[in-house]
């Protein structure tokens, strides 16, 4: 049935979000055909920011950084999450550890793993050269081929956690007899996960998946406090960019216009997702 | 107020209205650094004994985030009355119409150091009144270089002899000079470009229309400057290394030599008592002049101050000699002031020698992004992509598209 | 027992390596935060401390703003965590039961904060406040973290509705509960796990939330703990022995809260509510 209820019920969240992104959205959307005095520039913000080689690196670096670490945090978080589903000895303390990366606050787990990191101060190339297996200290965050590998690894293990927890109260919704049904049909534990389990948490995927994809565009602390886009641009995604436009460079208008381009791009792949996924069942009839 | 769409000043005039009760009259709000917290309060207290009218309210700022902390605060017409500022960051400030000239608050401004006053000055007026300046000299560890063969007390004085002494000290198996190739920009700018500038280059000419960055001047000291990791004598980790990195490794006894300022000195007494540690001026090309970059702060009072009448008389009291001296890091922009007694440490002597070399950076709308492309080109070169020939080219073209802007 | 279950062999792998991924970092910072300045930097690292010390714990609990950022720290982020779930509890029950015009534009109208890059908001989002004098209030961030707290909120708990059966409401529809009584006797005791999960995520990333706090809360009432680690640094260096024990003040009540907490993730459809 085609009613208003559903609206009204969201309305509340609706009109406190409305309140506080309105003004934001309009003078963004107003800075980026705008100059400094507030004349009106048409596309000349755009043309200015597009025009650089750097702009196309960026959004490259900005692919490789979403795709990879969404693909690691989904995988490993869901397995993360049917192991903790199962039951044994020490359960709550392991579900209370997988936790912390996700705790530790951003900046700090980025300091630490740079340090962690480092050429010299490094433990991790202490622990492998200590024990030969590699014969000299590894460059992971200055080798050009490296960096982008490391920091996406980094940004799985700050957020796999998220994954796993939520997924994990997604697996608890699922009736029992489902389980039993497929048991008394012979059905072992990889038949579970396959046919059970992961449909059962398909709608937290999606809503899961959907996050972390804006979370990963949005991203900025983990690469701006190890590497700030370097060495060589090799590790700048789009958001560090507009940063550095607004913040460093004083150039706010370009740096709205290059938000509104990242917005539009970001908007439409919202909205085929939610098509997409939108055909699932549980609606009220 | 031009800098703000016409929907922003009708906001801010609605929100006037509330703050105007918020800040009352004789208040000046004042957001001061937390590493000068404690002489801040000094300060005010003796101030506000002095002037009963005018009540001082410091708030601390941390140095994360500050650059995005100030502009948000200058940007949206929410600012405090007086702000402590890198001299750099001044003339943005300045260009963008968020603070207001101080021509009329500065007295003696024959007492400052004129690179300091340059700094901040634009279009004919003076933006800031500055405080603090520093440069940098280089650190070294006498120990080290004992181990490695040579005299203490006989320090290079030329690029060939740095270099020199630096190969020798890398064959005792620590690093002989380090120099940055990470962090935030202004790291390497600070540490590179006055090699560049003693060696008769820049990075951009004199009239800041022309990009001089793949000149030979420039190119034979951007490769003197990378050749120090090229040929390792600068650590594995350069490119991950800002200056603090290289004052930790300095203190783990990897590093015999750095460029820094005197600020690092008691860290290294604190934190490694036992290493005997010694300075001398950059080296520079044979023949010519030692150069520098300025560094340090300014105050400077926000456009939208709600109260810069008195601000103004605040900081005519912050700037007098004596309070100059007692309030900077390092060293105080007055000349005068340098007389202070807590100037007289020897270790400064070296430090205090670079000043009348220190230079100010150029004055360029997009200066911020111009630092950007030439240090992708150092490490481009640096990560071996390319040679420094083709890496200045390119930083060259990027900046000149900037400068034409 | 539900399921057939792994093997113990796998379950003791998986954990342990889990164990370690988690722990690794966070074991370097605990060892971090008691060792002297002289030993956090060495070539090579080493592990254990020569010198453990307690110095730096004293230092964030006793000289320093940590427990006053505490404080507003548990205000600010419990206040945001609970207006963001009683907000998202309506408008994901909506989104989760109903079928309304342009539902997919609102679902995504609700992503909006989040689409724009934070350089691009902070500034208008510091007007919006000062045109609402909220400035330095609790209230203001914890309004601003409606938009970092509702998407999350909103999205997730739809899922989690939606994965409750509808057979279930239907019946109680028919017995004479009303909408409202539905969801709050029916929906909401089943969906207990999705609640804590969000609660819990919700809290996190307020918690840890840096550069809104550092914006618009410049006075110490109202400072949050972010802002306190920062405040360790100064302008070339950084106290990290300091900053490692107040990472350490932060993190591990929120872990131990979260040991109590998981008891209640337990799955609300036990045995046989489906059925009938």
């Amino acid at each position: 049935m085609n009613n208003r209820v559903g609206l009204y019920f969201a309305l509340p969240a609706l009109i406190v979000l409305f309140m506080l992104i309105a003004y934001p959205v309009a003078y963004t959307g107003l800075l980026s055909v705008t100059d400094k005095t507030g004349a009106w520039v048409g596309g000349s913000n755009f043309a200015a920011m597009l025009k650089p080689k750097v702009t196309t690196q960026a959004f490259v670096n900005t692919l490789w950084w979403v795709g990879g670490s969404i693909v690691f945090q989904v995988i490993l978080g869901t397995a993360a999450a049917v192991l903790l589903n199962q039951n044994f000895w020490g359960r709550a303390a392991i579900r209370s550890i997988t936790l912390i990366p996700w705790v530790v606050p951003g900046i700090v787990a980025a300091t630490t793993w740079a340090w962690m990191f480092h050429t010299e101060f490094g433990i991790i190339n202490y622990m492998m050269t200590s024990t030969h297996l590699v014969a000299k200290p590894v460059g992971w965050l200055t080798e050009p081929n490296l960096v982008l590998p490391v920091l996406i690894a980094i940004n799985v293990w700050k957020l796999f956690p998220f994954v796993a927890i939520m997924v994990l109260a997604g697996l608890q919704s699922i009736p029992n007899d489902l389980y039993e049904a497929a048991r008394v049909d012979g059905a072992n534990f990889w038949h579970e996960v396959w046919h059970i389990m992961l449909p059962g948490v398909r709608p937290v995927l999606t809503a899961v998946t959907l996050l972390l994809v804006i979370w990963a565009l949005n991203s900025i602390t983990i690469i701006y406090a190890i590497t700030r886009g370097g060495p060589a641009n090799k590790t700048l995604i789009t958001p560090i960019q507009i940063f550095r436009q607004a913040f460093e460079s004083f150039s706010f208008n370009q740096a709205a216009a290059l938000s509104v381009m990242f917005f539009a791009v970001v908007i439409v792949i919202v909205f085929i997702y939610i098509r997409v996924s939108s055909a699932e069942p549980g609606v009220a009839r | 107020m031009n800098t703000l769409p016409r929907t922003a000043m009708l906001a801010l005039a609605v929100s006037t209205l509330t703050l105007t009760t918020a800040a009352y009259a004789g208040e000046v709000v004042w957001w001061t650094p937390n590493w000068g917290e404690a002489r801040a309060k000094e300060l005010v207290e003796k101030f506000q004994a002095a002037n009963p009218g005018i009540t001082i309210k410091m708030e601390v700022t941390v140095s994360d985030g500050l650059p995005a902390r100030v502009l948000t605060a200058l940007q949206s017409g929410a600012a405090p009355d007086i702000i402590e500022v890198q001299h750099g960051w001044v003339n943005g400030y300045a260009q963008n119409d968020l603070v207001i000239p101080l021509d009329d608050t500065i007295q003696d401004a024959n007492d400052y150091t004129k690179a300091a006053l340059d700094y901040v000055s634009w279009g004919g007026k003076l933006w800031a009144i500055p405080y603090r300046i520093e440069t940098h000299a280089i650190i070294y560890n006498k120990g080290l270089w004992k181990a490695a063969g040579l005299d203490p007390e006989k320090v290079p004085q030329t690029w060939a002899e740095l270099v020199d002494d630096a190969a020798k000290i890398a064959a005792s198996g620590v690093s002989g000079f380090a120099i940055t190739g990470g962090g935030e920009v202004g790291n390497t700018i600070f540490r590179s470009l006055p090699f560049i500038w003693m060696n008769g280059g820049g990075i951009v000419s004199d009239d800041v229309k022309t990009a001089i960055v793949n000149q030979p001047a420039a190119v034979e000291a951007v490769k003197f400057y990378t050749d120090f990791y090229k040929n390792g004598q600068s650590p594995a980790s350069t490119l991950q290394n800002d200056g603090a990195a290289n004052r930790k490794l300095f203190i783990a006894q990897q590093v015999a030599a750095y460029q820094s300022g005197q600020f690092d000195v008691p860290s290294i007494l604190k934190e490694a008592p036992s290493t005997e540690i010694g300075v001398f001026a950059i080296p520079h090309p044979e023949g010519k002049n030692t150069a520098a970059i300025l560094g340090g702060w300014s105050y400077v009072i926000p456009k939208d101050a709600k109260n810069p009448g008195d601000a103004k008389t605040f900081l005519q009291f912050l700037s007098t000699s004596e309070n100059q001296a007692f309030f900077t890091d390092t060293f105080p922009a007055r000349i005068s002031s340098m007389d202070a007694d807590r100037f007289k440490d020897p270790i400064l002597s070296v430090f205090k020698s670079m000043l009348p070399y220190g230079r100010p950076v150029p004055i360029h709308k997009n200066w911020v992004q111009i630092t950007q492309a030439y240090f992708d080109g150092i490490q481009r070169i640096l990560t071996g992509d390319q040679d420094v020939q083709a890496a200045m080219d390119q930083a060259n073209e990027e900046i000149q598209a900037l400068l034409d802007q | 027992m539900r399921g057939t279950g792994l093997t113990w062999p796998l379950i003791l792998i998986g954990s342990i390596l889990l164990v370690v991924v988690c722990l690794f970092p966070f074991v370097w910072m605990a060892l971090s935060s008691i060792k002297t300045l002289q030993e956090l930097y060495t070539v090579p690292p080493h592990w254990w401390p020569n010198a453990p010390t307690l110095e730096n714990f004293a230092h964030v609990l006793f000289a320093s703003n940590i427990p006053r950022y505490f404080l507003n720290s548990v205000i600010i982020s419990g206040g945001s965590t609970g207006l963001a779930l009683i907000l998202a509890i309506f408008a994901s029950y909506g989104f989760a039961r109903f079928e309304f015009r342009s539902k997919p534009f609102w679902q995504a109208f609700v992503l909006v904060g989040q689409l724009l890059p934070t350089a691009a908001i902070i500034v208008p989002l510091f007007i919006t406040l000062r045109v609402l004098g909220l400035v330095n209030t609790y209230w203001g961030l914890i309004l601003v973290y409606m938009i970092i707290t509702l998407p999350l909120s909103v999205w997730m708990l739809t899922s989690y509705f939606k994965a409750i059966p509808v057979e279930l409401e239907e019946a109680a529809i028919i017995d004479g509960s009303s909408r409202l009584g539905v969801l709050f006797r029916i929906t909401l005791p089943l969906s207990l796990p999705g609640l804590i999960a969000v609660i819990v995520y919700a809290f996190v990333t307020t918690w840890n939330e840096f550069i809104f706090a550092l914006c618009f809360a410049t006075d110490s009432t109202v400072k949050t703990l972010p802002i306190g680690l920062s405040e360790f640094s100064t302008e070339f260096n950084t106290d990290w022995g300091a900053v490692m024990a107040a990472s350490m003040v932060m993190t591990v009540p929120i872990a131990l809260l979260f040991l109590v907490f998981q008891r209640m993730f337990v799955g609300g459809l036990t045995a046989g509510a489906t059925k009938g």
